[in-house]
């Protein structure tokens, strides 16, 4: 059964995430943070990793570039809650979650999918990326 | 008076009066006191030339010639020319015309000069020898006739002195007029152009060298005045149209910045609120799942799952406005057949008494565009179009077409520049807005309907799709006439660029 890696910051995305999953009977870690998610990568490693774009530590974009450079064969999706997002919330000069995405795909996520999206969206996107890989 | 002495004729005529006052008084004297000599001395000669023939009458008497007849001789010397006065002494007696009256005889006073001893009579006396004895001849002759003449004479110098002033002073008024009123002509002409009526020309028909020659500086002063005027006025126009272009740019670009900041603030708050939408929305199907399909729990939480369905679609609205919306599909298409779609969706979506008016272009130059954001915003400008239109009265157009901007419309809106545009446009022949709203009416919530009918991002929403495709959009509208949108969408495939 493949193995999958949720990375977020937000504990109730990851239960649910976690229990949608599982329900599809995958199996599932789940980290906090950036670090941490690299950290289980390093001791159970993972067929996909979903990692929200931007949390403390190392924000998503990084957690992406470091595990594609890293494990090849690893399916990567970036989520987002769309709007604007910057360490400040709210700043003018915030960055656009449509660039934030764009550099995503840049540093190699292989999907990107926004917020909120239903348990089809997500298991429709989970499955085609383990298929291809 | 002073006023009067102040001007061309009154200089002239007092000139020329005074003039006069200095000389005619002493041509005058002169040829009075010429006349004056002239008549006395004639007088004298001819009164001495009488006395003469008269003595040569008496030198020729005989000796024994008798008294009788020496009276008859002196009775004719009264009675020519102007006598008044004959005598002779003879031998100490005096004999006298029997014409003469008595009292005069005694008058005899011997004149050297014309009008000598105040007795208006000129005498004289001259010697005899013809007669026995020696004898003195003593005639006198009146001098009034000649005063008489004086008087006549100094008149008709008086009378010709003062038609010959009267004379001048005529012909210096005429003269004076003939300068004066071409002064005054430029003067009424000077007054008419200092109060605006700068286009009348300055030429007087006057032959008068000094004059027509200050006409003609003046004209040309004038015409330069003239150049210069219009070049300030049109100066001062034109900075007026810079100023209010430029405050209008400036507004614009106020308006830009509030936005986009609401656009920042709104997304970041839809940024978060996905977030926790996000768990939910997993959690309810989680439920729903684990839930019969009957129970009456799972009743509620379906209730819940559309709430979270709606919140859903208020944040992607939000997320429009603020243009952080997910990449839509742009294409670079004909709009035509898009808006003609959107048309049709409208149609159902209103009420069939509302008078919806189409007028598209089928030949317009394609834009490149997210047809499904261009037919949102229809839907929008004519849902929002309805809205103002009360008891469904008055109608709804929808154009599109295509325009060329000109410079000068480019640089009165900072998101246009010069080139070819498709524009759309949505009319409504409604409530209108007062500009206070117009300001407005782009901000996310910000809604003039009752609580509840309306979100208030309808229009939000459209300028998020207006910025994102790089347009602009214009609002005319004018209380209780209607409102019109006007969409600017760049022909020259600009669209979507990322700000």
């Amino acid at each position: 059964m493949a193995r999958i890696l949720i990375i977020d910051d937000e504990e109730d995305v990851r239960i649910a995430l976690k229990q949608v999953l599982e329900r599809a009977g995958y199996e599932v870690s789940v980290a906090a943070d950036g670090p941490e998610g690299l950290d289980l990568m390093k001791e159970e490693g993972a067929d996909l990793v979903i990692t929200d774009v931007i949390m403390p530590g190392i924000d998503g974009i990084a957690a992406a570039k470091k595990i594609r450079d890293m494990y090849r064969d690893t399916r990567i999706i970036v989520m987002s809650g769309g709007g604007m997002i910057a360490p400040a919330p709210y700043e003018p000069d915030a960055i656009s979650t449509r660039s934030y995405l764009a550099s995503a795909s840049r540093a190699g996520a292989d999907r990107t999918i926004t917020k909120p999206f239903d348990r089809h969206e997500l298991l429709q996107v989970v499955q085609k990326l383990l298929e291809e890989s | 008076m002073a006023r009067h002495l102040n001007t061309i004729p009154g200089r002239l005529v007092l000139m020329l009066l005074l003039i006069h006052a200095l000389l005619m008084p002493p041509l005058f004297y002169v040829i009075s006191s010429t006349v004056e000599r002239t008549m006395k001395d004639s007088f004298i000669d001819n009164v001495r030339n009488f006395a003469q023939v008269f003595v040569d009458r008496f030198d020729r008497l005989e000796a024994d010639v008798t008294e009788q007849r020496i009276i008859e001789l002196l009775d004719s010397a009264m009675l020519s020319g102007q006598g008044s006065y004959a005598a002779i002494e003879v031998g100490g007696r005096t004999v006298g015309s029997s014409l003469m009256n008595v009292q005069d005889a005694g008058l005899f006073r011997e004149d050297f000069a014309f009008g000598e001893h105040d007795d208006d009579v000129y005498y004289l006396s001259l010697p005899v020898s013809g007669l026995a004895e020696p004898a003195v001849l003593k005639l006198g002759y009146d001098e009034s006739p000649i005063h008489e003449d004086l008087v006549a004479v100094r008149l008709t110098l008086i009378y010709v002195l003062s038609a010959y002033l009267l004379l001048t002073l005529v012909v210096a008024g005429f003269m004076s007029a003939t300068i004066v009123s071409p002064l005054r002509w430029l003067q009424t002409v000077s007054r008419a152009i200092s109060s605006g009526d700068v286009d009348r020309e300055l030429k007087p028909d006057s032959r008068l060298e000094e004059i027509s020659a200050l006409a003609d500086d003046l004209e040309r002063m004038r015409r330069n005045l003239v150049g210069i005027n219009a070049r300030l006025k049109e100066e001062i126009a034109e900075r007026a149209q810079a100023e209010a272009d430029r405050r209008q740019l400036e507004e614009q670009a106020h308006h830009h910045e509030r936005l986009r900041s609401l656009g920042t603030l709104a997304g970041g708050v839809a940024h978060e609120f996905n977030n926790v939408l996000q768990p939910m929305v997993l959690y309810l199907e989680l439920a729903l799942e684990d839930l019969p399909a009957d129970s009456p729990i799972a009743e509620n939480l379906l209730r819940v799952q559309e709430l979270a369905r709606r919140a859903k679609g208020l944040s992607q609205q939000i997320l429009t406005f603020s243009r952080h919306d997910s990449d839509p599909r742009f294409v670079t298409e004909n709009l035509a057949p898009i808006a003609e779609e959107a048309v049709t969706m409208i149609r159902a979506l209103l009420p069939a008494t509302v008078d919806l008016r189409i007028d598209i272009n089928p030949d317009c130059s394609p834009v490149k565009c997210a047809p499904e954001q261009i037919q949102q915003l229809l839907v929008n400008l004519c849902n929002n179009a309805h809205q103002a239109l009360s008891d469904d009265a008055g109608y709804i157009s929808v154009s599109l077409g295509e325009v060329q901007v000109s410079d000068q419309l480019a640089s009165r809106h900072s998101q246009l520049d010069a080139g070819q545009y498709v524009l759309l446009e949505v009319q409504d022949t409604g409530m209108g807005m007062d500009p206070a709203t117009q300001e407005r009416i782009f901000e996310p919530f910000f809604t003039t309907h009752e609580v509840g009918k309306g979100t208030g991002l309808g229009l939000s929403v459209v300028h998020g799709i207006v910025e994102r495709h790089d347009g602009e959009i214009t609002v005319e509208s004018k209380p209780g006439k209607g409102t019109r949108f006007n969409i600017f969408l760049p022909c020259d495939g600009r669209g979507e660029q990322s700000r």
